[in-house]
């Protein structure tokens, strides 16, 4: 239990892929955009938000797993932690800038309106 | 805690367990904090069981006392981040610039969450010998499972 809990509290919350909600909008997609080239370009790019989140969802089990191997140990030490916390921030980083280029690449593939629409404010 | 109090503690926190895991929370009156209070209950429960020296005791429900704030706190954080980057990503005119400044500021959070747990991980362990940690670090309750699960699910 207070390994499980040390875990999700070191994870700080960084776990989640904050926009890995952008990747599951294929349907969305395809009812507001017209089935042309740019809709095809636009799934394209969600595919691969989808396949980098899951990348992600990986990396983040694994340092979550590695987390809870040592604080299983009472004589882990500030290091040994830090190494997998610094490899964990590595992965967070990487994540959201490649999250980001696609997120603008997709934009390129859609107009205003129809974004509105894939993704309201609500 | 001997096994029957275990499997008794387990049944009762069966129903709990439905409503989260089902996400019905209509069909029950607790919400997921009033789960999360239980199950740091428990722990404390556990504590005061495994540590019998009472000053080492109350120092490490003071620490735990301490972590049920990061959670609460975390799970509020978690929440905002998400609203917040769905807006930002709502907004069709939302610069690179912007997402950056949103990134950079949740990573010096978590970074600062993670400085302070880091001490509470240190505190414990300096409080507890090799035996009580075991004994602490293997304990495990259903609902402080689904309170886990609940805050991973947002």
């Amino acid at each position: 239990m207070m390994i499980a809990l040390f875990t999700i509290l070191f994870l700080g919350g960084g776990s989640d892929a904050l926009l890995g909600f952008i990747a599951e909008t294929q349907d969305n997609v395809k009812i507001v955009m017209v089935r042309d080239e740019r809709q095809k370009s636009a799934l394209a790019t969600l595919k691969l938000m989808k396949k980098i989140t899951k990348v992600r969802n990986k990396q983040v089990k694994k340092a979550a797993k590695d987390l809870a191997k040592a604080f299983n140990h009472h004589s882990v030490t500030v290091e040994q932690v830090d190494t997998i916390w610094a490899g964990y921030f590595t992965n967070i980083d990487q994540h959201n800038h490649d999250m980001l280029d696609l997120r603008f690449e997709l934009k390129e593939h859609i107009n205003r309106e129809e974004w509105e629409a894939i993704f309201p404010e609500s | 805690m001997n096994a029957s109090f275990r499997i008794c503690k387990s049944f009762l926190a069966f129903p709990v367990i439905l409503s989260i895991a089902g996400g019905c929370a209509g069909k029950s009156d607790l919400s997921p904090l009033d789960v999360q209070k239980q199950a740091f209950e428990d722990l404390r429960t556990e504590i005061r069981e495994v540590i019998g020296n009472p000053q080492r005791s109350t120092e490490a429900i003071a620490l735990v006392d301490d972590l049920e704030g990061e959670l609460t706190a975390l799970r509020e954080k978690i929440l905002a981040r998400k609203i917040r980057a769905k807006q930002l990503n709502a907004n069709y005119d939302t610069t690179r610039a912007e997402f950056d400044e949103f990134f950079e500021r949740i990573n010096r959070d978590i970074r600062l969450n993670q400085q302070r747990v880091t001490k509470s991980h240190r505190a414990f362990l300096a409080i507890t010998t090799p035996d009580e940690w075991s004994q602490i670090a293997k304990v495990r309750t259903k609902v402080m499972s689904a309170t886990i699960k609940a805050n991973q699910a947002i």
